[in-house]
């Protein structure tokens, strides 16, 4: 596989993906690519992914995680989104987008409260 | 068309590459940070120009994002104008883009333009078959 | 006698009388200023009657954008004091809106709203809305949109309070607050929220994991 966009923790069954990084249209579709691989080679059951770094999510990036998310289902993986910013929470439900298939949750505690339920 | 002239606009930003998109997403953020928006407000505005810079680079291929701070209305209120502009292929049913669902399970051009004029105050929008397309935003800052 | 060489002076004047005319019209009334001033042009030659009266028109127009700014902050003050935000219990935050809801103040609300539901980690949020007298679709908008942003914080809305007229509005004009829970009254509100909102969550996951899935 090539060069990892984001470095991910596997913990316990859970991908954990931390996103430290500014999300353009390219980084996050390549992320896509590298998280449905990683869910391939490492035996993932839920993924976790933390966005308490990113300042700006727009129609796109959310797209493309609810498609990641999609995709991650059909693998049988659940997707978990934490660390949503108050604003950003507020801009994307003012902009009427919904996170598909994405379960969303306060913390990373909760991410996995939430994960180990669903098995 | 809009007839744009740019000195009369703070920050002009070409759009050309794919990277564009994030860098006028920062402009437009920082700037919107120094006038003064809520934290929430300047996270709606450089949405909305990561919208448009996104449209003008995937339907138009290059085009510009003019910014510029200014008083609107009887009470003068603080504005942010953000225009983008392009000369790309222009928009068929501006209607029909505009008006988009509460959805994002496609990628359409409809969700960014709807998604935009939601998050702003005001939406103007001109655009003409064959010649381009110009989008005008403003938001004003509220009170604390 | 004012004429056109005086117009510096004339200025300087308009200035200097600005002030006491202020204080004087805060204690005489305009009536019986005006009174006042026709009496004075009467008996006074050249008296500069319509350049008082600029000052005067001047003068209004100050102290009503004066009262504009003030009946502003004081909405402003109102609206904030109408919509306190109490953690009322372990991950339970409470916010019982009072009053119509514009979208200048149902966007403050949201951002404060918001920050304190992160800041909180609250689980759950009930919105009582006895206290508002109408919703109709811009202010059920509104809601719904708050509603949507907290939950994609991951904490769940309990939305209380909900009237007869209301409840019938909301219905023929097709708002639907299918996102939330809706709970008859605050009490049951409460008691629902206090069910599902986990005591202090110790970590468990260490205990869990360790008998769990080593097999």
């Amino acid at each position: 596989m090539k060069s990892k966009v984001v470095p991910t923790i596997k913990l316990y069954d859970y991908l954990l993906v931390p996103i430290q990084i500014e999300l353009d249209d390219n980084t996050v579709e390549r992320l896509q690519m590298q998280i449905l691989h990683e869910i391939h080679e490492n035996d993932v059951r839920g993924i976790i992914i933390d966005v308490s770094m990113v300042d700006v999510i727009d129609s796109y990036i959310s797209f493309v995680l609810s498609e990641t998310a999609g995709m991650a289902k059909a693998m049988g993986c659940h997707t978990v989104l934490c660390g949503i910013q108050p604003q950003v929470a507020l801009t994307l439900a003012q902009m009427g987008i919904r996170l598909k298939d994405i379960i969303t949750a306060r913390s990373l505690e909760d991410a996995i409260d939430i994960l180990d339920e669903l098995d | 068309m809009i007839e744009v002239n740019p000195q009369d606009y703070d920050i002009v930003l070409k759009i050309k590459d794919e990277s564009d998109i994030a860098v006028s997403r920062q402009m437009a953020k920082n700037f919107a940070q120094k006038m003064n928006f809520s934290l929430a407000d300047v996270t709606k505005i450089a949405t909305a120009v990561s919208e448009l810079a996104r449209n003008i680079y995937r339907y138009a291929k290059e085009g510009y994002i003019y910014i510029r701070k200014k008083e609107a209305g009887p009470e003068k209120a603080t504005t942010i104008e953000i225009l983008a502009c392009d000369r790309g292929p222009g928009i068929e049913n501006v209607e029909l883009a505009v008006s988009g669902g509460y959805t994002t399970s496609e990628r359409s051009l409809g969700l960014g333009l709807a998604g935009i004029r939601r998050l702003m105050d005001s939406f103007h929008i001109e655009s003409e078959v064959g010649k381009g397309t110009a989008v005008i935003v403003e938001k004003r800052r509220r009170a604390f | 006698m004012v004429n056109l060489a005086d117009a510096s002076g004339n200025a300087d004047m308009k200035e200097k009388i600005k002030e006491p005319l202020k204080s004087l019209m805060n204690v005489v009334d305009s009536s019986a200023l005006l009174k006042g001033f026709e009496f004075l042009n009467e008996k006074i030659e050249g008296f500069p009657f319509a350049e008082i009266l600029k000052v005067v028109v001047e003068v209004l127009d100050e102290s009503k954008k004066e009262k504009e700014t003030r009946i502003r902050e004081l909405g402003d003050i109102l609206a904030e004091l109408a919509t306190p935000i109490i953690r009322i219990w372990q991950d339970i935050l409470l916010v019982p809106l009072i009053g119509t809801l514009d979208s200048h103040r149902a966007q403050n609300m949201a951002e404060k709203l918001l920050e304190k539901t992160a800041s909180t980690r609250a689980k759950i949020v009930i919105v009582d809305v006895t206290g508002v007298p109408m919703i109709d679709t811009i202010v059920g908008g509104f809601l719904i949109e708050m509603f949507n942003a907290i939950k994609l914080l991951g904490s769940d809305v309990i939305l209380t309070g909900i009237k007869p007229e209301i409840a019938h509005t909301l219905v023929k004009l097709g708002v639907d607050f299918n996102m939330v829970i809706i709970k008859r009254d605050l009490e049951s509100a409460l008691k629902y929220a206090i069910g599902i909102a986990p005591e202090k969550s110790d970590r468990k996951h260490g205990r869990k994991r360790g008998d769990g899935d080593e097999e």
